[in-house]
């Protein structure tokens, strides 16, 4: 039996297409991406169908998501920030349920792949950039200068371009680590529960990894939440500099 | 660890890593669903379920917000009609003190305006009294008097059988009354 932890992540093709010489294949990627939007989309519009002035729970949740998503936007980014609302929630959905489902045993995780948390970030900051340049002009550019003397700006711009240009790849990153080894923890004392159920007098011992494994799940749920939050919250910043540079710090 | 990662990977050309995530030839297949995917959830939750919980929440916001407003308004109704209820009931006491007051201060007058003329009464009645008293004493001093002098005449004739004048008998009952 093959127990490789990083088996989880390997995306295959299900239903082999082509654009172009470009490979764009249905995958179980691709699939779960599909389930994913299909939760989203069940939880969001089923649940908030009957638009009950006292709402039952699936409601409540619809309802609490979108607040809560809204209290962000509008509190990182201002009320004029707002105006990207829809996006960040898309975002923040998509990625909650992603790592959500990945939970699920025998799923795949989405925001796993560091490809999908790549394109996703530099979205962001690519929206964040055509924001900042439509709404400022060519004065977006002192976002990298901060108010300091001279000779330390000499320093600090290039400190600051640096960072800019990073932001695509930490955010990518953060997620898509988190992600990977939180399912490869889980995977890995998964493999031990099985080995050591198999090994006669010791199977007993299995019993760690598995006390273990259930601990390191509800972990996972944590960080599940708290990476979506991250990666919306960081969204909202972003676009906040774009929208205001530094006058609201 | 029997098999190695790269078998179980399952992409028809897996190339060098064997490091699922780093595998490039997924790549396009991957961002192409990804943005599939996203454009679409974006349009559900943008055209579709966000106006509607946005709908949702201002139109129960709206009802609360009536609600209270209701409530505020019937509370100063009722504060109203507290109002209107009390104001007659004490100008009704107010007035009612008010009457009292009149009808105390009057009889009080009425009492002392009554005192005034008792007393004028009898002090009258008393004046009168004394004044008759001294006019009675003072002919009962002069009836004493013409009967003492008779008297004095009529003793002194039978004692001495000599008849003294009215002016020496008075003379004397004067003498004897002022003694």
């Amino acid at each position: 039996m093959a127990i490789n932890p990083m088996e989880q992540f390997a995306v295959k093709p299900i239903v082999p297409l082509h654009i172009g010489h470009y490979d764009v294949s249905f995958t179980n990627q691709s699939l779960w991406m599909c389930i994913v939007v299909g939760a989203i989309t069940l939880f969001m519009t089923m649940a908030t169908s009957r638009r009950a002035l006292v709402p039952s729970r699936m409601q409540s949740m619809a309802e609490i998501s979108y607040e809560f998503v809204a209290n962000m936007v509008g509190g990182a980014a201002g009320e004029d920030g707002l105006r990207f609302f829809p996006f960040v929630f898309t975002i923040f959905m998509f990625v909650l349920f992603s790592n959500f489902l990945g939970l699920l045993p025998g799923s795949f995780t989405v925001t796993s792949q560091i490809i999908v948390t790549f394109t996703m970030a530099g979205f962001v900051i690519a929206m964040v950039v055509v924001t900042g340049f439509l709404k400022h002009g060519i004065g977006f550019l002192k976002l990298f200068v901060p108010k300091a003397p001279f000779l330390l700006l000499l320093l600090l711009v290039p400190i600051e371009v640096i960072s800019f240009f990073t932001r695509p790849i930490s955010l990518s990153v953060r997620l898509f680590a988190n992600m990977l080894a939180g399912h490869t923890l889980l995977k890995v004392f998964a493999s031990f529960v099985i080995a050591l159920g198999g090994a006669g007098l010791l199977a007993p011992l299995a019993a760690a990894p598995m006390f273990l494994i259930v601990a390191i799940t509800a972990l996972e749920l944590l960080v599940a939440f708290l990476q979506a939050y991250v990666f919306a919250i960081l969204t909202c910043i972003y676009l906040n500099e774009a929208l205001h540079l530094h006058d609201h710090h | 660890m029997m098999a190695e990662g790269a078998t179980t990977t399952g992409t028809e050309a897996p190339s060098g890593a064997g490091f699922p995530p780093f595998k490039t030839e997924s790549f396009p297949s991957q961002i192409f669903w990804l943005v599939v995917t996203m454009a679409f959830l974006f349009v559900v939750l943008w055209r579709f379920a966000g106006p509607r919980i946005k709908g949702t929440l201002e139109e129960r916001r709206g009802m609360i917000q009536k609600e209270i407003e209701t409530a505020q308004e019937n509370r100063r109704k009722a504060e109203a009609a507290t109002v209107a209820y009390e104001t007659p009931l004490f100008e009704a006491r107010e007035r009612a003190r008010a009457i009292n007051d009149q009808y105390r201060e009057r009889a009080a007058e009425d009492v002392k305006k009554a005192e005034a003329q008792a007393d004028a009464n009898a002090e009258r009645a008393t004046a009168d009294a004394e004044a008759r008293l001294a006019r009675i004493r003072a002919e009962a001093k002069t009836h004493i008097a013409g009967a003492a002098k008779d008297a004095a005449i009529e003793i002194v004739s039978r004692l001495t059988g000599e008849r003294i004048s009215d002016a020496e008998a008075e003379a004397a009952v004067r003498a004897a009354q002022e003694a």
